[in-house]
């Protein structure tokens, strides 16, 4: 007897967050579906691990798109409309920013007018602008949540987004410089700028915009049981909807027939049918090596994988250090240290290197999650996400030794900042690379925000190409890759979308049959 | 002031698309397929490896040492300490074994690189090593993965004056350790303190003496011999702190036993819990020693029903086995590495049922554990069971 039925409605390739929602959001519209992950857990990047008996939060820094639970935002929604229930603790402050060479120290908290009042009380005179500047952020956000369930003509666009619609053309830099605020106050409201992973030149307002609404209005969250209590909820309330779950099992093929999907041959060597497959491995690896027969794929799709860039991966330094934050004076949550200036664009050239790095951004869990270490320890963890690019060259010999010196200088340089010298105070240290996300999920490259933001792939524009890029029927995408981008609250909605994509097909294919 | 004085432009939408559409249709058509970085994950972790036995030595009156050559291509990287996971087949049982790597990493690396490890014969527990130890012979095959394991030097944590403190085959991964800074390669010092009930019982002792030197240095502590000429005793505190320097790491490796006694000692000597790391060990001889075992389960015999996709197995299991012995007395082949709950790489889920899990073997995430993921290596049957498994 075999593993498999003979046939299910869908295939999902890979059990990280986007798939799992996708499976989810499949499962409960009555689709029979199997979920098929190459590692032996859950969740891609949400996870954890343990060393000394200690969990050790992996990778997230925190979500957005949770909000309060009176206030729910769509995450948060989605969740408890799937029954996945999350202990969701909310992240004290939004970030402390540290730019010493402008003397920027300041510590910003959620919250349009809270916010205004903390820059205004350094930077007097600008409180009126930065609250504009917040409206108009969250005009755009709001627009972006009803247009990307609802499109509309655009006379009915113009009528009733105008801002949307008036800012869209514009990078976050052109139109911030047009409030007239000091330089230092830009730099400030720049500081997100690495979680879409964009300099802000050629970052889209619209995207800018919302990450802006989102973090400052409904605030930021974690997971009490690490991010990987959210995969493992996710993947157990899936098996509840039906989902048949396979972890070490990688889909290594996806079969196409006529000029449709007809299934998935895994590594294994089983081959499983389905005439819908949602995938979460990047479109590069799957148009050029994962389609059968090759020629099914068509070359509007290779171009438009070569036309699209890359974005980041991540380079991290996660640490369980033997005393309390109070001790070490760690009084934040969340740290982004600049340690040149705020020029997102010299950032970006920097981060195609392999250090030492200008910006990084430093999480204190315990502020957030108190119980997250034993008593009088603290999980600290430094991040910088480099682009893929200077890591190409790099050999396994030098492996090893290269990760180690990046880290030693991440931690020496926010070792200067604390006061305290924290190589003292490791009990345990673990050093993730572009080379860990690529070993332990197969992303392209190590990528984990799928491509680059910027005006030549601008969000907008991912919307109104999407249905053009459905290439091969019975095909989508979920992931970071897919249309709303990076982040685990994006690859969420990404997962979702894809189930929406595949259950329209599968309703105009059964109309039509 | 000119806030967003521009916003009388309404076509952003449409000149961005008519970029993208641009760029897509002016990019190449050819497929590109270069990943450097998954290439170089490969490289690092290869998974499983076909190897070749090249040679086997007695290292002891009951231990050999074998070593192993990859039938084509190299060996990976990995750092002293770590094991490999041994793929076997006794009789019908399909299992894995972990040993430390006892060979250098750069011997793995070298023209002709080989990996080693040492098995000893005769312990009660040992169905794998003494099978090993009496079968295997130059030109034997084998499939192994590795790199695994944290049991390592780390610089940005340790101090570079380790103290090894080995008993029985624990002292592999030293051997291991010593060689490579014997040779220049890693920068350490390292004191071996290694103890045996008798000289006899000493693995390896030749190949210490001879990688010893003024950053190696090789004590033997004998229990059970009178007339023992040199350390005499347990690994002690006094002996401890007579050869380990001031601000030393304590690398600790050995049977079961031994970390309790020696995590004692080292909080007498107040060794901060950050320079002390402990090997895991395999799974305990007698698990109804462990703390919260209920001791009438002992003798019991259950059914586990095993989910594997859409198929279901019912097999015997015995309480005082962990499930994934279960699983592969009966043929039923279950992933596994550290076979200490540590590595998790046996994560499966408790569909129903009860299980014990020692608190010394117990890697659990604490998601699963609230929600019934349990590492099947290291999880006790206390009634009939219900699991999914992952399909190998």
């Amino acid at each position: 007897m075999g593993f498999y039925k003979e046939k299910y409605d869908a295939i999902v390739v890979g059990g990280a967050l986007s798939g799992m929602a996708c499976a989810m959001t499949l499962a409960s519209k009555g689709k029979d579906v199997l979920l098929l992950e190459r590692h032996n857990l859950p969740g891609g990047i949400a996870t954890s691990f343990v060393r000394g008996g200690m969990e050790i939060e992996a990778t997230l820094h925190e979500m957005m798109s949770i909000g309060p639970e009176d206030q729910p935002l769509k995450i948060r929604a989605f969740f408890d409309e799937m029954g996945v229930k999350i202990h969701w603790l909310r992240v004290p402050e939004a970030y402390h920013m540290s730019v010493p060479s402008e003397k920027i120290e300041i510590t910003l908290h959620a919250g349009f007018e809270t916010m205004a009042r903390e820059i205004d009380a350094q930077y007097p005179g600008t409180h009126d602008k930065v609250l504009k500047l917040m409206e108009l952020c969250q005009s755009v956000y709001s627009s972006v949540n009803v247009l990307s369930v609802h499109p509309m003509s655009k006379p009915a666009m113009l009528l009733r987004h105008p801002e949307f619609v008036k800012t869209c053309g514009y990078s976050a830099k052109e139109v911030l410089d047009t409030f007239g605020l000091p330089k230092e106050v830009c730099d400030i409201l720049s500081a997100y700028w690495i979680y879409v992973a964009a300099p802000l030149s050629n970052l889209p307002f619209t995207v800018y915009a919302v990450l802006m609404a989102d973090y400052f209005g409904g605030g930021s969250y974690v997971c009490r049981d690490f991010s990987y209590e959210m995969a493992a909820r996710m993947a157990v309330r899936c098996e509840e909807l039906g989902v048949q779950i396979e972890y070490l099992q990688e889909a290594d093929k996806i079969l196409v027939e006529d000029g449709h999907v007809r299934g998935v041959r895994t590594k294994r060597g089983d081959e499983i049918r389905a005439d819908f497959v949602a995938c979460s491995a990047y479109p590069n690896r799957c148009y050029t090596s994962m389609i059968e027969p090759a020629s099914a794929v068509p070359a509007a799709a290779i171009r438009s994988v070569n036309a699209r860039r890359l974005s980041v991966t991540c380079f991290s330094v996660a640490m369980l250090l033997d005393r309390s934050p109070d001790e070490l004076g760690i009084r934040d949550y969340s740290y982004f240290n600049s340690f040149t200036d705020m020029d997102t664009d010299k950032h970006w050239e920097n981060l195609k290197t392999l250090g030492p790095y200008h910006y990084v951004t430093t999480i204190c869990l315990n502020r957030a999650n108190p119980d997250c270490t034993p008593p009088g320890m603290t999980s600290l963890s430094i991040t910088t996400l480099p682009l893929p690019d200077g890591y190409l060259q790099v050999t396994e010999d030098e492996y090893l030794r290269l990760k180690r010196s990046i880290a030693r200088d991440m931690i020496e340089q926010m070792s200067v900042y604390f006061g305290v010298r924290l190589l003292d105070h490791i009990v345990e240290i673990e050093i993730e690379t572009p080379v860990t996300v690529a070993h332990y999920t197969g992303a392209w490259n190590g990528g984990i925000y799928g491509y680059r933001h910027s005006m030549d792939d601008h969000i907008v524009a991912r919307l109104q190409m999407s249905e053009q890029e459905n290439y091969i029927p019975g095909l989508a995408f979920c992931g970071a890759h897919a249309i709303s981008g990076n982040g685990m609250s994006p690859a969420i909605t990404n997962g979702r979308k894809a189930a929406k994509t595949l259950l329209d097909e599968m309703a105009k294919e059964a109309a039509q049959a | 002031m000119k806030v967003y004085g521009f916003l009388k432009d309404v076509g952003g939408a449409g000149r961005v698309t008519a970029r993208r559409q641009s760029l897509f249709q002016s990019a190449s058509a050819e497929p590109q397929t270069r990943d450097p970085i998954n290439e170089l994950a490969r490289a690092l972790h290869p998974g499983p490896l076909a190897l070749t036995v090249t040679d086997v030595r007695d290292v002891s009156p009951t231990a050999r040492k074998l070593r192993f050559a990859p039938k084509q291509g190299r060996l990976p990287v990995f750092q002293c300490g770590q094991y490999l996971s041994l793929e076997l087949k006794i009789g019908q049982t399909v299992t894995t074994r972990p040993y430390s790597i006892c060979s250098a990493p750069y011997q793995a690396r070298q023209e002709d690189g080989f990996v080693e490890i040492t098995v000893r014969n005769g312990k009660s527990d040992g169905f794998a090593a003494n099978w090993l130890y009496a079968n295997t012979k130059a030109g034997d095959e084998f499939t192994a993965s590795l790199p695994f394991g944290q049991f390592y030097y780390e610089p940005l944590r340790d101090s570079r004056h380790i103290v090894g403190l080995a008993g029985g085959s624990g002292i592999t991964p030293f051997y291991s350790m010593a060689q490579e800074i014997a040779a220049g390669k890693l920068d350490a010092e390292l004191t071996i303190l290694y103890g045996s009930v008798t000289s006899a019982d000493v693995i390896l002792k030749n190949e210490l003496e001879a990688v010893a030197c003024d950053k190696v240095h090789y004590v033997n502590v004998i229990s059970g011999e009178k007339d023992y000429p040199g350390e005499k005793g347990f690994l002690t505190r006094e002996v401890i702190s007579k050869y380990a320097g001031p601000d030393s790491t304590f690398f600790v490796c050995g049977p079961l036993p031994m970390y309790k006694l020696i995590a004692r000692e080292l909080a007498a000597l107040n060794v901060p819990p950050r320079r002390i790391r402990m090997e895991v060990f395999g799974a305990p001889k007698d698990v109804s020693a462990a703390e919260g075992y209920p001791k009438d389960k002992l003798g019991e015999h259950y059914t586990i029903t095993v989910v594997r996709g859409i198929r279901e197995d019912e097999i015997p299991a015995r309480a005082s086995e962990p499930v994934a012995v279960a699983l592969e007395r009966a043929g039923i082949p279950i992933p596994t590495r550290c076979r200490s709950g540590a590595c998790g790489y046996c994560h499966s889920r408790l569909l129903s049922g009860e299980i014990f899990v020692p608190a010394d073997g117990d890697g659990r995430r604490r998601a699963d554990r609230e929600l019934g993921f349990f590492h099947a290596c290291s999880s006790y049957p206390l009634s009939d069971l219900r699991i999914k498994i992952p399909i190998l």
